[in-house]
């Protein structure tokens, strides 16, 4: 059978081309008129108030970290689901499927320890959960 | 059940460029054939993919949210208001480009680029029925998976170039939450190649023609929906938190951050990051019915239609869950991902593993 990448390579050129023409596109028709306080960043129509490069809360990057050991983990699972019928075909059910039994175990002890020390408890900043309690 | 050999006769004929070349007395094996061909051909079906979301997208969408609100949306140009769709197009292509003071240029620029292309990229080992299909690796499902992974990348870049803090408190839930929902994504689709034991598209096709249970002269064919609902549950919340609708909107959640991260853009960046995010809802649904669906398969009806109303089905279902179901919070979003779809994926996953192992020993 002839290269399946060669047509994949090909579409992911149309679909390339597309949008970039609707750019070019509509570069043709729009116009710009410059105007002063046109480029400010929305803020609900108020004046910015400084920089967006700023510190962010901690917990996104915890998930992200989190995230990069699962990811692995389905990339290594992904093999194991494809060759498995075959495998408890041929060298046993306990054969094919302890060892990945335990790798999950392995991970599932990991999430439950993440689960423990709160690395998915989303936190609730201390000033909003106290203007909650004011509040009713 | 038995296992499918990986490199199966195909259900359907082969990919669509070869069978033109063949059609064309052409060698389909000379790469330049090929690649004419499937440019051809994916000048087509992306057309056509295009089309389908201008119709749904522009005027399908307000029709479906006005008939759940009991209100009645475009009726005025054209028959149904359908004359709204060019109407919409022109306008946002003409309207003023602003670009925001202190925009990360080329990030700010690329990712309504890399949010629309990715989405159409996933489509090139979709088996559309009647042989419609632009290529037909040995890793279909593992590509698939990873093209439609690219779009989050995408809504960083556009949330975090936009210098604005809307569109930056977007980016970042938006990575939370494809973070979170891509796992149980992933692992359950992983439990289905598990029957096929074959990551190959039309092998995963043809894994689901067999069938079921017979009832009278009705035969149920096993679509993995009906073999293994579980993972079918799973795999369509999953789904719905990848595509970003509610009860997932959080990214976007027009009442708390205006628009996410698309708070900065305007004309045709605007009209690319809205066009890639129905490609990538139809994108899902293509998936969801190749997983679970059964492919283009069904009665009657040739391959492609059954292809199509599946993935509009599914559309639907996202549209519906829109109108219908509150927005989580972005802790309990955390919460569901982390503790309940990522165990319950896991579970699945071991359990399809069990109950597969001692059929098949």
């Amino acid at each position: 059978m002839s290269n399946p990448w060669i047509a994949i390579g090909a579409l992911g050129l149309v679909a390339l081309a597309i949008p970039v023409s609707m750019i070019v596109m509509s570069r043709l028709l729009r116009p710009s008129i410059p105007e002063q306080g046109k480029r400010a960043v929305y803020e609900s129509g108020e004046v910015p108030t400084g920089d967006t490069r700023i510190r962010f809360n901690i917990q996104y990057y915890m998930v992200a970290l989190l995230f990069v050991v699962f990811d692995i983990e389905t990339v290594l699972i992904f093999p194991w689901t494809v060759i498995y019928s075959d495998a408890v075909s041929e060298v046993g059910l306990a054969r094919a499927l302890l060892p990945m039994l335990a790798f999950i175990g392995v991970l599932v002890v990991a999430l439950g320890w993440a689960w423990r020390n709160g690395a998915v408890r989303w936190i609730r900043s201390p000033e909003t959960t106290s203007q909650r309690v004011d509040q009713s | 059940m038995s296992a499918v050999a990986p490199v199966a006769a195909p259900l359907q004929s082969a990919p669509l460029p070869g069978t033109i070349a063949e059609l064309l007395g052409l060698d389909p094996d000379a790469p330049a054939v090929l690649f004419v061909l499937a440019f051809l051909a994916a000048g087509a079906v992306i057309s056509v993919l295009m089309g389908m979301t201008a119709v749904l997208g522009i005027w399908g969408k307000r029709k479906i949210t006005a008939a759940f609100t009991d209100r009645i949306a475009v009726n005025r140009h054209g028959p149904y208001g359908l004359l709204i769709i060019p109407a919409d197009a022109v306008r946002l292509l003409s309207k003023e480009l602003i670009v925001p003071a202190q925009v990360d240029r080329p990030a700010w620029d690329l990712a309504p680029l890399v949010i629309a292309s990715s989405a159409l990229l996933g489509f090139a080992v979709i088996p559309m029925g009647n042989g419609v299909q632009i290529a037909d690796p040995e890793t279909g499902l593992a590509f698939v998976f990873a093209t439609a992974s690219i779009a989050s990348l995408g809504l960083v870049m556009a949330g975090y170039a936009s210098n604005n803090k809307f569109s930056f408190l977007g980016g970042l839930r938006a990575v939370a939450q494809n973070l979170a929902y891509e796992i149980p994504l992933v692992l359950t689709g992983a439990s289905v190649v598990i029957f096929t034991g074959t990551l190959q598209m039309s092998g995963v096709v043809e894994a689901q023609q067999a069938a079921l249970v017979s009832l009278g002269p009705v035969d149920i064919p096993s679509w993995f929906a009906f073999v293994n609902p579980f993972a079918f549950v799973l795999f369509m919340v999953a789904n719905l938190a990848e595509v970003g609708r509610n009860p997932f909107d959080i990214p976007e959640a027009p009442t708390e951050i205006v628009a996410g991260y698309q708070t900065e853009y305007s004309s045709v960046y605007f009209v690319l990051i809205y066009l890639g995010e129905f490609i990538h809802i139809f994108l899902g649904g293509a998936i969801v019915a190749t997983l679970f669906l059964g492919g283009p398969s069904g009665p009657v009806l040739p391959g492609i239609v059954w292809f199509f109303a599946k993935m509009i089905a599914v559309y639907l279902f996202t549209q519906w869950a829109r109108s219908a179901v509150p927005r989580l919070r972005i802790d309990q979003l955390i919460q569901i991902g982390w503790k309940g779809m990522l165990v319950l994926s896991f579970a699945n996953l071991v359990l399809t593993a069990v109950i597969v192992g001692v059929i098949q020993a």
